[in-house]
């Protein structure tokens, strides 16, 4: 635990505070009247989420939390503006369809998971928290777990690359030409560094 | 490693944290006055009281809406700036003491300048205005090619220092400061504190060409929180780079918090002067720049750092 | 207390600055009577406190420099400048208004405390025509939604009528752009000329230096940018031998800064048959870097420039028809840019646009 103990209640208290923003922000994601808002509404819920993991001495991945959601969140945003058209800052829009069928989902889905949590008979604790959280979670990473990651990552950036390079009509034969000799490339604007 | 002792300092020294962070921003813009006032071939002194009058003014200036505006993202957008510098200078130690000692400072410190990203583009889309919105979608863009560089150029001191707290990163550098032997992920470092800060050469966001940009449909308080909030940045990227790559509170006769304040406003000082001495990157050219240069130098200096720390053992 | 307050808030004031077409030299004499005061220029109606209106708009461009008095936030003052020597005068006279407290509550209560009594989007255009008509009815406090369209590489993107002009910092008197944008991509413009008048004068090199400072404010360099504006000054005082040595270290500097190269190189480049094609001088030929240089020659007094302030000479015909010619090809020119670039490019042919009717669009 990075807090000291004798603040025990203020962490308390500042926990389930944040655990309220959390939800309350949630909400607010189908509940405003603009993409902008709704996407940071959602960036708020995640940083309150990011916040309430630091409280618990999960360090490391809480600060990720906050540092990937809002970077994401910011492209997020773009995209949702671009995909739908919300020029006037304020547009009166909805976030929802299909609302009675989504009720009924998500009131089943919700007894069945609290259900759950409350019957279900948990174990008693038998580890201790590592000393360095941070050190434990990077040992775990880089250990046990280190193929997983070395498998994972270039998957994702080539599923990116591949994602972009099909969703753009312009290709390299565009740019250098059928024999791709074209020397400097015929770009609508030239880049930095005058490939 | 040796863990480096840092004493936690109690809630109330968080006051003295921002006066020192204002101090620092405002010693900042008024040497920028001084130089632009030499540049017009005014007297300094009128450039040295610039800040001051300006802010003056600004508080003295009414506060205008726009049609359809999102008055509260562009305000959240606004005054979060200075509320993000705040929170970076939170786990800079000063002499043997930090507001927050986290296992983690330097993850911390990344967090807060992603803040930005979402902090500018609000600033930019609330006021409903093309030129603002623009300067919004500029700043993304950038940000783009300036964070991960950033990242990498954060990781290599942490790697040397085989820890993520900043106390101990500024312990590892006994005897060799890391600016020494790391300079390029030091000069993308200060490159990135001077993009995220919009400013000088990564000043395009709120760029002329733009009326203002981001800056565009800000009067009155608005205005003066976004732009003391863009010195506050400089400020705290500075004042963190001390930990980082200059050997925290280290040096001969003064104390550790004396030493700390003094190379922080060296090397603000250094960025306002130098950054005046560039012209401004165009975001479509710094993307592939970016992405293209300094994103495999930072990483190829990473792997200098690493072999190094391997063979020490 | 609140009077030296206030005393201090004036050293802050910035200034707006609107100019009619042949009021260059206005400009400049009120720029620098605004930076000698310490006072800055603004680049956008928020954020000033006085709008210096120099020359004589006629009616289209009064009206949009009314627009824009609108978006003044307040306390605010307007002042009007024929001539240059009235610049620092009329400062003056508007620093008494700033200062005037009865004045400006009175102003306060006369204005709605609503958006631009314009109930316009308050963008820097001055125009009202924001937004594309040709949308149905979906327009939240008026403003209606974008339309769609392609964009450069065949994505669909919303389409923006934004304006640039007529009240612009570093933009030609009197020109409007009215450019169709894809995010920040221009896609398409028309060019209008509002008409105006001021006296005119200022030699070809006063003019180029002018230009200078203006695309180097651009550019971002802002102590390059200095350096053309007192080197501009010193032309209009008639001091050509501090103008030369200014000048001589300026132009050592543009041509040695491998930065501003990287930045403006291969923009808007104009070959000969691109010059022939729109029927432009040869002194606009190259980039928009070839250019910035060929300006900092002129100003130093290289004869490639012709065409000083003479209206009977046969140089100064040709120079106005070769005006007209920049402006006219404008939206050719600026297609497909993106607004830096348009900008740069526009700043860098530095036309001194001559009132005319609308041209086709490019």
């Amino acid at each position: 635990m990075s807090v000291p103990t004798d603040l025990g209640a203020a962490v308390g208290v500042a926990f389930w505070g944040l655990a309220v923003v959390a939800v309350a922000a949630g909400v607010a994601v189908f509940r405003v009247d603009s993409m902008a808002r709704a996407t940071y509404a959602l960036a708020v819920s995640f940083v309150a989420v990011g916040a309430a993991l630091l409280l618990v001495g999960l360090d490391y991945v809480g600060l990720v939390v906050v540092l990937m959601m809002v970077m994401e969140m910011a492209v997020m945003g773009v995209y949702m503006v671009m995909l739908m058209g919300m020029n006037p800052a304020l547009m009166p829009m909805s976030m929802v369809h299909s609302g009675r069928r989504a009720a009924v989902l998500a009131a089943g889905t919700f007894v069945v998971l609290a259900a759950g949590a409350l019957l279900v008979p948990w174990p008693e604790r038998r580890g201790a928290p590592a000393p360095d959280t941070v050190a434990a979670l990077g040992t775990a990473l880089m250990e046990s777990t280190m193929l997983v990651m070395l498998v994972v990552s270039p998957v994702m950036v080539a599923t990116i690359v591949a994602g972009v390079a099909l969703a753009v009509p312009r290709g390299r034969y565009d740019r250098l030409g059928d024999d791709l000799r074209r020397r400097p490339a015929d770009d609508p604007q030239p880049g930095g560094v005058g490939r | 490693m040796a863990e480096a002792a840092v004493e936690t300092a109690a809630a109330p020294w968080a006051l003295l944290a921002a006066v020192l962070l204002g101090a620092l921003a405002l010693g900042a813009a008024c040497l920028d006055g001084v130089l632009a006032a030499c540049a017009e071939g005014v007297p300094a002194r009128v450039g040295l009281r610039a800040p001051v009058a300006r802010t003056a003014a600004l508080l003295r200036q009414r506060r205008r809406t726009t049609v359809a505006a999102d008055g509260l993202l562009q305000r959240a957008g606004g005054g979060g700036l200075v509320v993000a510098a705040l929170l970076m200078v939170a786990v800079v130690p000063l002499g043997g003491h930090a507001l927050a000692d986290l296992p983690a400072g330097v993850v911390w410190f990344n967090a807060m300048d992603v803040l930005v990203w979402a902090l500018v583009w609000l600033a930019g889309w609330g006021g409903d205005s093309a030129l603002a919105l623009v300067g919004g979608y500029r700043f993304l863009a950038q940000a783009l090619a300036y964070e991960l560089p950033l990242m990498f150029a954060l990781t290599a001191p942490a790697v040397a220092a085989g820890s993520l707290r900043v106390a101990d990163v500024a312990a590892a550098q006994d005897g060799l400061w890391h600016v020494v032997w790391m300079p390029v992920a030091f000069a993308v470092y200060c490159a990135g504190v001077v993009a995220f800060s919009v400013q000088g050469p990564f000043a395009p966001p709120a760029g002329l060409d733009l009326a203002g940009g981001v800056l565009t449909e800000a009067s009155g308080a608005d205005r003066l929180l976004l732009q003391a909030g863009r010195y506050a940045l400089l400020a705290a990227g500075a004042a963190f780079a001390v930990p980082l790559f200059l050997g925290g509170g280290a040096g001969p006769l003064l104390p550790g918090w004396a030493w700390v304040l003094l190379k922080a406003g060296l090397l603000l000082a250094a960025l306002v002067v130098l950054r005046r001495r560039v012209p401004a990157v165009r975001p479509d050219r710094f993307l592939e720049a970016g992405w293209l240069v300094l994103l495999p130098a930072v990483l190829l200096q990473l792997l200098v750092v690493a072999v190094v720390v391997v063979g020490r053992g | 207390m609140g009077l030296s307050l206030d005393r201090l808030a004036l050293g802050g004031t910035r200034v707006l600055v609107a100019e009619a077409p042949g009021a260059r030299v206005v400009r400049a004499a009120v720029e620098r009577a605004a930076l000698g005061r310490g006072w800055g220029l603004a680049s956008s109606p928020a954020q000033a406190g006085v709008l210096v209106v120099c020359g004589a708009p006629q009616q289209r461009l009064q009206e949009a420099v009314d627009r824009v008095w609108d978006q003044l936030p307040g306390p605010r003052a307007r002042v009007g400048v024929l001539v240059p020597q009235d610049a620092a005068p009329a400062l003056e006279r508007a620093a008494g208004h700033l200062a005037d407290r009865a004045e400006q509550r009175r102003d306060a209560d006369a204005r709605g405390a609503g958006p631009g009594a314009g109930g316009e989007e308050g963008d820097d255009g001055g125009h009202g025509d924001d937004g594309d008509m040709s949308d149905m009815g979906m327009a939240p406090a008026g403003v209606p939604l974008a339309g769609g369209d392609e964009d450069r590489d065949g994505l669909e993107m919303d389409v923006l009528q934004v304006p640039l002009g007529p009240v612009l910092p570093a933009w030609p008197a009197g020109l409007v752009l009215r450019c169709a944008l894809h995010g920040d991509v221009v896609a398409s413009a028309e060019v209008e000329v509002l008409a105006g008048s001021g006296p005119g004068g200022g030699s070809a090199a006063s003019r180029a230096a002018d230009g200078a400072a203006r695309l180097l404010a651009l550019a971002g360099w802002d102590d390059a940018a200095a350096a053309a504006r007192r080197a501009r000054d010193a032309l209009l005082d008639g001091d050509d031998a501090r103008a030369g040595h200014v000048l001589e270290g300026l132009r050592r500097r543009v041509a040695r800064s491998r930065a501003l190269r990287w930045q403006l190189r291969g923009l808007g480049r104009l070959d000969g048959a691109a010059l022939a094609e729109h029927g432009l001088p040869g002194r606009l030929g190259g980039d928009v870097h070839d250019r910035l240089l060929a300006l900092l020659d002129a100003a130093a007094g290289d004869p490639r420039y012709t065409g000083e302030g003479d209206p009977d000479s046969a140089a100064a015909a040709d120079a106005a028809a070769a005006d007209a010619a920049v402006v006219a090809a404008l939206p050719a020119l600026v297609a497909g840019l993106d607004l830096a670039a348009a900008r740069l490019v526009v700043a860098s042919l530095d036309p001194e646009p001559v009132p005319e009717r609308r041209v086709a669009r490019g």
